[in-house]
């Protein structure tokens, strides 16, 4: 297992996570206060998870490489 | 209920959704985007599965060049082009590229950046004392941080600006010439990454 690739995508998935989390509470603000459908935040939703399944299978790597 | 003026759809004009701004083929692009973006690490997982040097050597180069590419393109075509139009198409430009590409080009980038490592390490380059891969390093650090400060956030506040009842416009354009105007600079520090590149496959 190649440790250093494993840690590599975990700070990145970590640092997208943590970007994209703050973009994500200020939408569910904006659909509070009626600015944001519903729609919206599903694809929001939506996006932060299909950049995670991304970043698992990076992950699966340090373990092959 | 009373749709909204929106919500209507005109000939060649596809409708919106009536709880949002988003148009319906947000979702289909996106779905697209994840398509072509789960491929390259996929492709990386055979390769690295297999131990095939040659397969590796493929996605890193072929991951690279098309990033590199799509880079250039963005940078000294784009830029051109979207410069010339108004407001309101550079926002319809922005609705259809920014789902399109959501998926794909941060997907391209890791498996290029990944897969350079796994190789420079399988061919018995990866020496952290040599000018040639610190200096890769660097390239590839201020890359990601743009990608990760800077285009992927931008991508993501374009779609919640469009899923507003009242987008701005003004803005998701200025977001939308943001990330192509900084394509370009990162079109240019991939080609400084090539150079690197060219003389660690050769020396």
């Amino acid at each position: 297992m190649n440790v250093t690739a494993l840690l590599a995508v975990a700070a990145f998935a970590l640092a997208l996570l943590a970007i994209f989390g703050t973009l994500y509470v200020g939408a569910v603000r904006s659909h509070r206060r009626g600015d944001l459908g519903i729609e919206g935040i599903r694809i929001l939703r939506w996006a932060i998870a299909g950049q995670l399944v991304i970043y698992a299978l990076l992950a699966v790597t340090a373990f092959l490489g | 209920m009373t749709a909204v003026p929106e919500a209507v759809a005109r000939p060649g004009v596809p409708a919106r959704d009536a709880a949002s701004g988003l148009p319906p083929y947000t979702a289909r692009l996106l779905r697209w985007s994840f398509a072509i973006g789960v491929l390259p690490p996929l492709a990386l997982i055979a390769a690295l599965a297999v131990k095939s040097l040659y397969l590796l050597t493929f996605v890193h180069v072929i991951c690279g060049g098309t990033w590199t590419g799509f880079d250039l393109f963005m940078g000294l075509v784009m830029t051109r082009v979207m410069t010339l139009l108004d407001v309101p198409t550079r926002v319809e430009v922005a609705k259809r590229l920014t789902p399109t590409t959501f998926f794909i080009l941060p997907s391209l980038a890791a498996v290029a950046v990944t897969s350079g490592i796994y190789l420079s390490q399988a061919e018995g380059k990866f020496d952290l004392g040599s000018p040639w891969i610190l200096a890769a390093g660097v390239v590839v650090l201020i890359l990601t941080v743009q990608g990760f400060g800077i285009f992927m956030p931008n991508g993501l506040r374009i779609f919640i600006e469009l899923a507003k009842r009242q987008p701005d416009t003004t803005k998701i354009a200025r977001l939308n010439m943001r990330n192509i105007r900084l394509a370009g600079v990162q079109a240019a520090l991939q080609v400084a990454i090539i150079v690197i590149m060219a003389h660690l496959a050769v020396y």
